[in-house]
């Protein structure tokens, strides 16, 4: 009896160790329930998330691929960044700001990160700007495998969300997948 | 295991007290492997269940100069839906001519089953009963600034509950379409 309750307990603490953490969540984000059945893929994602307030954050899930990402955002922008604020980003899930304040955030010790406000990505293209699909089109380049997944807060204005899809299309991406929860057919 | 020797008073040392009655308690330990067959089942089925899902969504290309000039659909294989503020969905279908007179046959709908699901098939029956196949039937998604994204996913959601094969998500810039959003009194700005 003693063996049984000591596998018991052995299988328990497996299965408490593998469940995954969840990515420190910059914001919370309450997703639509819908039929979908498709599950999300594991890897080669690039995630926009787009919180209640309709601030836009974006994400990839690997991270060579955000070095590399940061790299090219450093000659196009002509920022550079030192080898810690390149260490941070490697690290960093989500964030959304101006690219330019980045190098400021990126500075910021990681256990602090939570406590700065991220005011979400620029959309406007004034001055002939354009964040996002830079942003798009770099991720594109240096992992051409990547799919798009926008996750979208309930009651996440429709404006906001049109946003990524203008900027998704102007870069030439149509496919894109919504992260929804599981709801069954009849309700 | 069922049972637990505890040594009572056995563990204390130098203490010499006049011990009474030796009482060995014994504890049952049967609901607590219960409890842990119950959180490893909990934690097992927890972390598959997890996994959120998606929702594929396919855009046709954005024409930039030249736009095919595709023959305009006919109204009457048209449903269109409008999604505007606190979850409300204005279903209509454009009449084939608009003049001056026509009125227009406005529902408002919540999401629920009973509101959108019933229209959408609905208009597919009567699709069927006109041009014979009801996957002609053409549903133009126009949403308005003050929906949400929980709007937009339950209508692609809708449509696949439905089976419809066409559909699109348009801006709402259709001359019948100003006529509704002044109806409604909301704007598409």
């Amino acid at each position: 009896m003693t063996a049984m309750c000591d596998v018991a307990f052995l299988l328990l603490t497996f299965f408490i160790l593998t469940t995954k953490f969840r990515p420190q969540e910059v914001v919370m984000i309450d997703i639509p329930l819908s039929t979908a059945q498709i599950p999300l893929p594991e890897n080669d994602i690039m995630m926009f998330q787009i919180a209640p307030d309709g601030r836009v954050f974006f994400g990839l899930d690997d991270q060579n691929t955000r070095l590399k990402l940061l790299d090219r955002i450093s000659s196009a922008y002509q920022i550079p960044f030192s080898d810690q604020q390149k260490d941070n980003f490697r690290t960093l899930e989500y964030w959304g700001m101006d690219i330019r304040s980045l190098p400021e955030f990126l500075s910021v010790d990681p256990n602090e990160r939570s406590k700065v406000f991220q005011p979400g990505l620029v959309f406007d293209t004034t001055g002939n700007q354009q964040q996002v699909e830079d942003l798009i089109l770099f991720s594109r380049q240096e992992n051409p495998d990547l799919r798009i997944a926008i996750k979208g807060d309930k009651s996440a204005k429709y404006k906001s969300f049109d946003k990524v899809i203008q900027a998704l299309q102007n870069r030439k991406v149509n496919k894109f997948n919504l992260i929804t929860s599981a709801k069954s057919g009849q309700e | 295991m069922a049972e637990m020797n505890v040594p009572a008073g056995g563990g204390k040392k130098g203490a010499k007290k006049v011990r009474s009655k030796k009482m060995s308690t014994r504890v049952d330990l049967t609901a607590m492997v219960d409890l842990a067959f119950l959180l490893l089942t909990f934690f097992m089925l927890a972390t598959t269940m997890n996994k959120p899902k998606t929702m594929e969504v396919n855009k046709p290309a954005k024409e930039e100069d030249d736009k095919k000039e595709e023959p305009p659909i006919k109204m009457s294989k048209t449903a269109t839906i409008m999604l505007g503020e606190n979850d409300k969905a204005y279903c209509y279908t454009s009449p084939d001519e608009i003049d001056p007179d026509t009125k227009l046959e406005l529902d408002s709908l919540d999401y629920s089953p009973r509101g959108l699901r019933t229209f959408i098939q609905r208009r597919q029956s009567e699709v069927q009963a006109m041009w014979g196949d009801k996957d002609e039937l053409f549903i133009m998604i126009k949403p308005l600034p003050g929906s949400t994204v929980k709007n937009i996913v339950d209508v692609l959601d809708e449509m696949t509950i439905n089976d419809v094969k066409r559909y699109a998500i348009l801006e709402p810039k259709d001359p019948i379409d100003s006529l509704v959003a002044v109806t409604i009194g909301q704007s598409r700005e």
